[in-house]
């Protein structure tokens, strides 16, 4: 049975809530993000519309849905990755999906966080 | 990212890259009284769009900003290691920032001619003569024929300045007031390329949303299209052509469409407008592909189909701006190597005579 790959990409004290940094892992470039909620989260470090790297993005909120026009309320600070191009939002929680459509999303790795490292694996 | 061999093969031709001046650096090319309107009344470019781009880093790609903290499109240097040399570039096409943008100034020409002089100094001393790679627009101030005219003639036959740049905001420029431009564009083989500003699209005014109104902004670039087919100007300079630059193409096809259908009722208005619309679109326009629509392969060779040419559509990325396109990531994948060559570095060559000379 082939042995999970396993690899530290960074301390748990590297991020902050709401921060985010580019790691490699195996071949991949990958961006770990870490959440409002302090969970940890990595993709593949690279925005599935024109190859930007999102590392160089931003971690944000988002309005949120809502049924009124005009309406703004401004949610979710520290969950949000968008893209440095087009600023196309990304949900960390959510499996990378992007908001403006779910059926889209960034190609996630899973995090594990022990002993205060934090480690991807596959 | 990218795959810097395979552009630098295709001989990739950038037709739109946004270098962008601070102001101080304008300084030691003006002279009084014009400088002292910068140093001590602070002139700034007027600007009327009511909301900041809802990019991450407002107007530019959030990568683009100088390490130093200067604005994206500021440092020559970091253009090179950004765009030109990790992309392969053969040549790139500056456009400018539009600030300032003297031509769309609402008002004292003088202190825009004064402007225009003094970008297109600097444009040709610290871009142009500092790559090999980067060619220029002649930026005038329009709204004074006579002046732009005078600046054409100063800088115009610099062997790198390939077009000369007329925004798009609320003057249609096919009025027979402004053909002294094309005139002197004709006499030194200059080209004219047109960007949009601020264009008041919506009615004359802005729409609520951003989103909105850069959704329409090819609807800009089809009023000077139109504008300049039924107003005669290529009967008149037969030797101009016009690169329509960040409208994308996609509405091409329809535009041309329209105006043939309306020339063979409404003919008899524009007696000197002697062939059909779309002939002249296909000889006389060439129109740069971002921002460009995520398409399929078939999606996209339909458009072209129905453009009746594969030859007036060249590539651009729009560098360091927020919908900039990747020339590697944007087009559809898979087309054909001899359409990627025209779209990538042929029909640019072709459109600006002084890049034809380049590779003679």
């Amino acid at each position: 049975m082939k042995e999970a790959v396993k690899e530290i990409v960074c301390q748990e004290e590297d991020l902050q809530p709401g921060e985010m940094m580019s790691a490699t892992f195996g071949r991949h470039d990958v961006v770990v993000c870490r959440a409002s909620d302090g969970h940890y989260y990595a993709f593949l470090d690279r925005c599935i519309h024109q190859g930007a790297e999102l590392s160089k993005g931003k971690i944000c909120g988002a309005p949120e849905p809502t049924d009124e026009l005009g309406e703004y309320n401004f949610q979710r600070e520290g969950d949000i990755l968008r893209c440095p191009w087009h600023g196309r939002e990304f949900d960390i929680k959510n499996n990378g999906c992007m908001l403006a459509n779910e059926k889209l999303k960034l190609r996630n790795f899973k995090v594990v966080v022990e002993d205060g490292q934090v480690a991807l694996t596959k | 990212m990218g795959n810097t061999k395979e552009n630098a093969n295709l001989g990739l031709i950038d037709t739109d890259i946004h270098e962008r001046v601070m102001y101080e650096e304008l300084l030691p090319y003006l002279d009084q009284p014009w400088r002292r309107y910068i140093t001590d009344a602070h002139w700034i470019q007027e600007k009327h769009m009511p909301y900041t781009q809802p990019a991450v880093a407002g107007v530019d790609r959030a990568d683009a900003r100088v390490p130093d903290g200067r604005p994206a499109g500021t440092d020559l240097g970091f253009m090179q290691e950004q765009l030109l040399d990790s992309l392969g570039h053969e040549i790139g096409v500056l456009t400018g920032a539009l600030d300032p943008s003297p031509s769309s100034m609402h008002g004292w020409y003088e202190m825009a001619t004064a402007l225009a002089s003094a970008y297109n100094d600097w444009q040709i001393d610290k871009w142009l003569d500092k790559d090999e790679r980067l060619y220029g627009s002649v930026h005038i101030a329009a709204q004074d024929p006579a002046a732009a005219v005078k600046e054409i003639e100063r800088v115009g036959s610099h062997p790198k300045m390939v077009q000369i740049l007329l925004p798009i905001d609320d003057i249609l420029w096919g009025d027979a007031y402004y053909h002294p431009i094309f005139e002197a564009a004709e006499k030194h083989d200059l080209m004219v390329g047109m960007h949009h500003n601020e264009p008041p699209l919506h009615y004359g005014k802005w729409p609520k949303y951003f989103i909105e109104w850069h959704t329409l902004i090819p609807v800009s670039h089809m009023n000077q299209v139109t504008n300049l087919v039924f107003n005669g100007v290529f009967e008149k300079f037969p030797k101009l052509k016009v690169m329509m630059i960040e409208g994308g193409f996609t509405y091409v096809p329809f535009l041309m469409r329209k105006m043939d259908q309306q020339y063979k009722d409404l003919r008899h208005e524009v007696p000197w407008v002697n062939q059909m619309p779309s002939k002249t679109i296909r000889e006389h326009f060439c129109f740069t592909t971002q921002p460009l629509e995520e398409m399929t392969k078939k999606e996209f060779m339909q458009i072209l189909e129905q453009m009746g040419s594969e030859e007036i559509v060249s590539f651009s990325t729009d560098y360091p701006h927020w919908d900039y396109d990747s020339p590697t990531e944007a087009l559809p994948p898979k087309l054909d190597e001899e359409l990627m060559r025209k779209l990538l570095s042929e029909n640019a060559r072709n459109f600006y005579p002084k890049l034809q000379k380049k590779e003679g």
